[in-house]
């Protein structure tokens, strides 16, 4: 093996000049987008690890390097309570968001997996709330969700319950931003379960019916282990968005009541914009970012041992 | 002698015209001589664009040099948001901005306003028409880095056809809170039919004036500690637990509490509410009753705090720009602006050659609650500077919420705070 390896290594190195010249036509139609990446992307990345070294505000035109000054703020500090209760915040949004994607949406999908108009308007009107903008949606959910003049709450009295304080108090404000994110993403999971669903032979149904499997069984031996990269995409990218939620935490609650839904995006935005510590909201993007990409890698490790693809 | 007397006015009459001459230059160079279009960020929302394109128009009228581009940016939040961005990119910065009075002090420390001071100077902008509060507000270490634009105070608006018809008597004093608490309120079996008031707690302005008229000083002269924590300060955050324990009063938290409780008492489900004078139009217009404005109680003192806006230009803009930023910038602060804006919106006139002539008299007639106001304006008082301030306010408006709307041991609370805020005043 390692003797096949030098000899490719070796080709490579006498390429002919015909292949070094397309190789350098790849390399330039990809410069385009490498460069987009280093400024966008790469370059920032780099600059947040050396802002949380230093005590910059943003709005300074000078500053100083203070050492692990704002890394021991996060980690022995005052701000690791904060940080703490942050990420419990941010996983615990994270799981039920995943949770609301994934078994939602591929109930809704196995519902909706029908063909008629009248399945087609109730798929378009479930998956509708996708398209709205969020801010427009969070604007309309604090009004339903108004403890005082709110729709919900007017509901819930007729049946002789509440008044409920949904954004006001710390025990329902998390699930009353999670309420708007269950109505906005249900309809995507839905979609894009129902998609994969379509692409599923129904050969692998006739044949499971012909040994005599029920409809569970069938949606529990032959469904869902055939969905199992949709499920796999779905999760990733679900765990990778709501992870970064802001807009509606922002609009809704902004991190309140008394921080119960101050997420990590949004306390990093504080730090930055509110009280001027961008060096120690730098670091905690920082910590973040490293937890985010362990996570994902993680994710993406132990699910491509437990995926299964149709070919 | 008279030779030295004629050569001594001759010396001094080069002096004079020297002098003459270096103002005047020292004027040009702030003059606008080629035609320029810059752009003015403001917080104010779509109600008064009819206002804003009117004084826009009018300035472009006498600067025909000069295109002027309001451009609403959002809150105050949303504005200093961008505008922060825009300073650090060294781009797309407006020629004028406005900005809430809190953030002048981390403005100021950091170098994002030009510093306006040569600018009066020349162009003999006349700063001593301005209160000296006014002054101190807007600016930061002695150096004038902003305009007073848009001025509030603290106010307790009320029901005044509810007062005449139930004699409630206003509190003058924090004494008499307590009688004034339960003659307003109406609760019954533990149920509120109607609130005595309402204290806002998403922000820390309207409640902080409690605490100072009580002689708590939220930032130690040291500039790095807090007597938050101390006895007399767990008294009147105890006072305020327990007039919302009484139902007399409920504390307004949230992101839409200020709307909550604006809608409370246009529909007289409270007697009255602390809120911002700049909103005075707002309430005259949509109540059906009479309201009125009451200066906030005293204690040790019966002081106030400034509210509002100030207009700065931002320092890295390039000469061309800071000129015409300074002639829009004069032009929206003089007088004549400025008593448009007190007309047509609840904010204060904020020149002595208003508020203290005929011309505040006449302002008076056409909106007489604002007596309570004017009667008052030598206690109002600058905010506090200090670049930890918004660090403190968010810890301080956090605890003091949680321990009154969900229980809890009120010193424990304000000891928490103080500790936190004492570490955040000396980072």
């Amino acid at each position: 093996m390692r003797e096949r390896d030098t000899a490719v290594d070796a080709a490579r190195r006498r390429a002919s000049p015909r292949v070094r010249r397309e190789r350098f036509k790849d390399f330039l139609c990809v410069a385009p987008a490498l460069a987009f990446f280093a400024v966008f992307v790469y370059y920032p990345l780099v600059d947040l690890f050396r802002i949380g070294f230093t005590n910059w505000n943003l709005i300074r035109d000078e500053y100083k390097y203070v050492g692990f000054k704002n890394y021991k703020w996060l980690f022995k500090g005052s701000g690791l309570d904060t940080w703490l209760a942050s990420l419990k915040v941010t996983f615990s949004y994270t799981f039920w968001e995943i949770v609301i994607t994934l078994v939602g949406g591929i109930l809704l999908a196995a519902l909706f997996n029908r063909e008629g108009k009248a399945f087609a308007a109730m798929r378009s009107i479930v998956f509708m709330p996708k398209y709205i903008a969020i801010s427009t949606s969070a604007i309309v959910f604090m009004w339903i969700l108004n403890d005082q003049y709110g729709f919900l709450n007017y509901v819930l009295g007729a049946f002789g319950v509440g008044p409920v304080a949904w954004l006001n108090s710390e025990r329902t404000a998390l699930t009353s931003v999670l309420i708007l994110t269950g109505w906005r993403v249900v309809g995507y999971g839905m979609m894009i379960y129902l998609s994969a669903m379509k692409g599923i032979s129904k050969d692998y149904y006739e044949a499971a019916e012909l040994d005599g499997a029920g409809a569970l069984k069938r949606f529990r031996h032959i469904t869902l282990p055939l969905l199992s990269p949709t499920t796999l995409f779905l999760f990733v990218t679900t765990f990778i968005a709501s992870m970064k939620v802001f807009q509606s935490i922002d609009v809704m609650t902004a991190g309140g009541p008394y921080e119960s839904t101050n997420v990590m995006v949004y306390w990093i935005y504080d730090l930055a914009f509110v009280q001027f510590r961008v060096d120690r909201a730098a670091v905690v993007a920082s910590v973040f970012f490293v937890i985010l990409l362990a996570f994902t890698a993680a994710t993406m490790k132990i699910s491509n041992k437990s995926v299964h693809y149709d070919s | 002698m008279r030779i030295i007397s004629r050569r001594s006015i001759a010396v001094a009459a080069l002096l004079v015209v020297a002098a003459l001459g270096a103002n005047a230059q020292s004027a040009k160079q702030y003059e606008v001589t080629k035609p320029i279009k810059i752009e003015w960020w403001h917080a104010l929302e779509s109600q008064y664009a009819p206002l804003i394109e009117r004084v826009v128009a009018e300035f472009e009228r006498q600067n025909p040099l000069i295109d002027v581009e309001a451009i609403y940016q959002g809150s105050y939040k949303d504005l200093n948001e961008k505008l922060i961005a825009a300073h650090a990119a060294g781009v797309t910065l407006p020629a004028v901005t406005v900005a809430n009075t809190p953030y002048i002090a981390e403005y100021g420390a950091s170098g994002v306003c030009e510093v306006l001071d040569p600018y009066i100077k020349a162009t003999k902008f006349d700063l001593g028409d301005f209160g000296s509060g006014l002054k101190v507000a807007s600016s930061y270490g002695g150096k004038q880095v902003s305009l007073p634009f848009l001025i509030s105070t603290q106010i307790m608006f009320y029901n005044k056809d509810m007062a005449k018809a139930e004699k409630i008597k206003l509190p003058e004093t924090w004494a008499e809170m307590d009688s004034f608490m339960q003659k307003a309120s109406k609760v019954s079996g533990g149920v509120t039919e109607r609130y005595a008031t309402v204290i806002p707690g998403w922000d820390q302005w309207y409640f902080e004036t409690f605490f100072l008229n009580n002689g708590i000083a939220i930032v130690n002269k040291d500039g790095e500690t807090t007597d938050l924590g101390a006895p007399a300060a767990i008294a009147v955050a105890s006072k305020l637990k327990q007039w919302c324990d009484s139902k007399y009063a409920y504390w307004a938290y949230g992101k839409d509490a200020s709307s909550v409780m604006r809608q409370n008492f246009i529909e007289g489900k409270t007697f009255s509410v602390i809120h911002t004078t700049s909103l005075y139009n707002m309430y005259a217009t949509n109540c059906k009753f009479e309201v009125g404005m009451h200066y906030l109680p005293g204690a040790k003192t019966r002081d106030s705090e400034i509210g509002g806006c100030v207009l700065l230009i931002p320092r890295k803009n390039s000469q061309e720009v800071k000129n015409a930023g300074w002639k829009l910038l004069s032009f929206l602060t003089g007088k004549e602006v400025n008593m448009l804006w007190a007309r047509e919106t609840g904010y204060m006139p904020t020149r002595n050659s208003v508020t203290r002539t005929s011309e505040g008299k006449a302002f008076l007639a056409e909106k007489p609650a604002f007596k309570a106001v004017f009667d008052n304006l030598d206690h109002i008082n600058p905010r506090i500077q200090h670049t930890a301030y918004s660090a403190l306010s968010k810890i301080w408006m956090q605890e003091l919420a949680k321990v009154i709307i969900e229980g809890g041991d009120v010193a424990q609370a304000m000891k928490k705070a103080s500790i936190l805020i004492d570490e955040a005043l000396q980072d």
